[in-house]
């Protein structure tokens, strides 16, 4: 009978060998963890803390694209609070993201409860209105620039038709108030679809029998929307406001494509000011300063969300 | 991917894998390795045969030379992040495309061409005044002028007939501004871009020249814009706005003031002889009445700020002689011309006797154009170009001020702004590269 050279081994050395060994210390509950965590942590450390904090080091130097700069402590928030663009900026982007992430709430709850209905082609519908949100924004933007453009405006020339609005029609990308008002409206085209999708996930989930039960009560349709629907829908609610006030406070294609923040720098936003101060100027200090003042800001509505989330 | 295609990336990968197997058979690089390979960066030119043409020429020199000569082109935008990337890293190509104030920031980064450019220049009749403006800093030339892009008056004949003028063009500013009166009323309105795109800088810059103004001293860092010379300017803005132009010029990007002369609706934009060339490409009928003349004139004479390209050779490059004599080749008479009408007239070349091309003199539309070298700056002038220039025209900052005051702001206060966000721009000079 042939002996199995590893018993033997075993006989001779009491000791397990190395891989054993490795094995017995991979099992052990922290090891793994940790070792199962380690790629996403890395992926983390290197694609968003190092570039994050290389933001800040930028924020707080005199850095120029090609020519790193010494530590000059606030002077580039300092340059740039005192600079009449930046400050229409902040401007625009409270402006911008409050009318857009209203628009999209209000439309987006709406849009969703048709959804919910029972109809024909329900599926094929619902996966069309995703479509704004699938395609591409700076695609999609250009499509609607040729809609706004000043010679071609198809938007203006359907109003011309129809009667509703005498020619030439609005100048949409060259006067402020309707330069803001198409990048709003180019933003709540696209970030409606993602608001409906969730919104709507979060009404089929709620069950029947409440409705059954409201209307036992007696409350008429308005009332099972106001003590039903809406207290259930709540939390989804949050966190998509939460996620689309991040998305549109930080926007930049639309705008970028639309208007490259004109006219007169009444639709930039953080994030194109940033890129062109700090990427088309060459001046990654004060971009990176523009783009990080997104930072607080943000961090304070993620706060104000999450614990109102919790508190539900 | 610009100019590979997947089989010619198959070749590419093919070879190298092959290269690395026999490497390690032999223990020594293979030969084809050794061949020397000189890289340069462009951009996607706006005709793109004029690439065409330059890889072709590249190709012709490589063999000349012995060498591989490997064109990368990118989208003109991309360029100044790539080029200071290279910059910083210290590798990448051997040469560039430059462009804008690229010679005056880089300066300690590319090497001297004085030789060459003198060379060059004896040989080609002269340069135009511009070249050393816009390539000779205080350290030397560092870089070699290549081409021009005029940026003259384009207009719609018919138009212009039509309301009366016959052949008459605008000869200065102010013609434009009285006859753009009479136009619009025609239903054919002027149009110059006062929006945040280039077109507008252009433009800017050649009408605040031509009449006398300034935007920053000589000195490259003080700012000059508070003068009565830039008051008219501002004021000539308004009413050329409000008696000649539409409101959609506060909206145009590049290719509006194009799609605005093509339409039929325009009558006169100030542009590079692109649109003419798009009529005759498409064959639109408009093409017969789309005619060009040079750029208005001014008080203080007739001035223009078209863009200028050059080409510089970085000092971290192995190749630095190669480039010089790539340089030299695409400068060659029967070279640059074939370039010339590969671009279909709208590369111009910055020596004289080049400009001499029968495709300028041949088509009478396109007659006057060499001569608009002669009134060409860079932007900045009289102040050296330099990083604070170029930042006030990243951030739209002449645009802007004009717009302020269509917009309602008073004239002064519109300067002031100006004046602030100039201050600012210099305020960032960047300590030389």
């Amino acid at each position: 009978m042939a002996v199995r050279s590893d018993v033997v081994g075993m006989a001779g050395a009491p000791r397990p060998g190395l891989l054993t060994r490795l094995h017995e210390w991979w099992e052990q509950e922290h090891v793994f963890g940790y070792g199962l965590i380690a790629p996403a942590l890395l992926l983390l450390v290197c694609l968003v803390a190092y570039p994050f904090g290389m933001a800040i080091y930028f924020s707080l130097s005199d850095y120029w694209v090609g020519s790193p700069g010494g530590f000059v402590g606030a002077q580039n928030y300092r340059d740039i609070l005192g600079n009449e663009v930046f400050r229409q900026t902040v401007w625009n982007s409270f402006v911008f993201t409050i009318i857009a992430v209203l628009l999209k709430a209000v439309l987006g709850v709406w849009l969703a409860m048709l959804l919910a209905r029972n109809f024909r082609f329900k599926r094929v519908v619902r996966g069309a209105v995703l479509l704004p949100w699938v395609i591409p924004t700076a695609l999609s933007t250009l499509a609607w620039g040729w809609m706004f453009d000043s010679l071609y405006s198809v938007v203006n020339w359907t109003a011309i038709r129809v009667g509703l609005i005498d020619p030439p029609g609005p100048n949409w990308l060259g006067i402020a108030g309707y330069a803001m008002t198409a990048v709003i409206t180019v933003n709540v085209w696209r970030g409606l679809p993602f608001f409906a999708i969730i919104v709507l996930a979060g009404l089929v989930s709620i069950p029947r029998e409440y409705y059954e039960a409201a209307e036992v009560d007696g409350a008429s349709s308005w009332g099972r929307w106001i003590h039903v629907t809406l207290p259930l829908l709540k939390p989804v609610l949050a966190v998509v406001i939460l996620f689309s006030t991040i998305f549109t406070f930080s926007d930049f294609n639309i705008v970028q494509v639309l208007t490259r923040g004109g006219p007169v720098n009444t639709t930039h936003l953080f994030a194109t000011l940033a890129y062109q101060v700090g990427l088309n100027g060459g001046n990654l200090g004060q971009g990176a300063a523009i783009s990080l003042f997104l930072f607080p800001m943000l961090a304070a509505v993620v706060f104000i969300q999450l614990r109102f989330i919790r508190k539900e | 991917m610009a100019g590979s295609s997947r089989r010619q990336f198959l070749k590419q990968t093919a070879g190298a894998g092959a290269g690395v197997a026999s490497w390690l058979a032999l223990g020594q690089a293979p030969a084809f390795a050794q061949r020397r390979e000189l890289t340069m960066l462009s951009w996607n030119h706006f005709v793109p045969a004029a690439d065409d043409e330059l890889k072709k020429q590249a190709e012709a020199f490589g063999k000349q030379a012995n060498c591989t000569v490997r064109v990368d082109t990118m989208a003109h935008l991309q360029m100044p992040a790539k080029v200071a990337a290279e910059a910083q890293s210290q590798s990448g190509h051997d040469m560039f495309r430059t462009a804008a104030a690229d010679p005056f920031l880089y300066e300690k980064q590319l090497v001297d061409v004085g030789p060459l450019v003198e060379k060059l220049g004896k040989t080609g009749g002269g340069w135009y005044p511009f070249a050393e403006q816009s390539c000779r800093t205080d350290a030397g030339w560092r870089a070699v002028p290549w081409f021009w892009i005029s940026f003259p008056g384009t207009y719609n004949m018919a138009h212009f007939k039509k309301a009366g003028f016959g052949d008459k063009v605008p000869k200065t500013w102010d013609d434009l501004l009285q006859m753009g009166k009479a136009l619009k009323k025609q239903g054919n309105p002027v149009g110059i871009p006062i929006s945040h795109c280039s077109d507008a800088h252009s433009t800017y810059w050649s009408i605040a020249w031509s009449f006398g103004a300034k935007v920053i001293e000589a000195d490259g860092k003080t700012p000059a814009i508070k003068s009565a010379q830039t008051e008219r300017v501002i004021e000539y803005y308004k009413e050329l706005f409000k008696d000649a132009m539409e409101p959609e010029v506060l909206s145009w990007d590049d290719a509006s003031n194009n799609r605005f002369i093509l339409s039929g609706k325009g009558s006169w934009i100030h542009n590079p002889v692109s649109p003419y060339n798009a009529a005759l490409k498409e064959k639109m009928p408009i093409a017969d009445d789309i005619n060009h003349h040079n750029s208005p004139a001014g008080p203080a004479g007739t001035h223009s700020a078209p863009p200028i390209l050059s080409l510089g050779i970085w000092r971290f490059s192995k190749n630095q002689e190669l480039a010089r004599d790539f340089i030299e080749f695409l400068m060659k008479k029967e070279n640059y011309d074939a370039w010339i009408v590969a671009s279909n007239s709208f590369n111009h070349p910055p020596l004289k006797n080049l400009a001499d091309h029968p495709i300028w003199a041949r088509n009478p539309k396109f007659a006057m154009l060499p001569k608009e070298a002669e009134f060409a700056h860079p932007r900045g002038w009289p102040a050296k170009p330099n990083d604070a220039v170029q930042r006030i025209d990243n951030n739209y900052v002449m645009a802007d001020m004009v717009a302020k005051a269509i917009n309602g702001m008073p004239t002064k206060r519109a300067i002031d702004w100006a004046e602030q966000q100039i201050a600012s721009a210099v305020k960032g000079q960047l300590k030389a590269g």
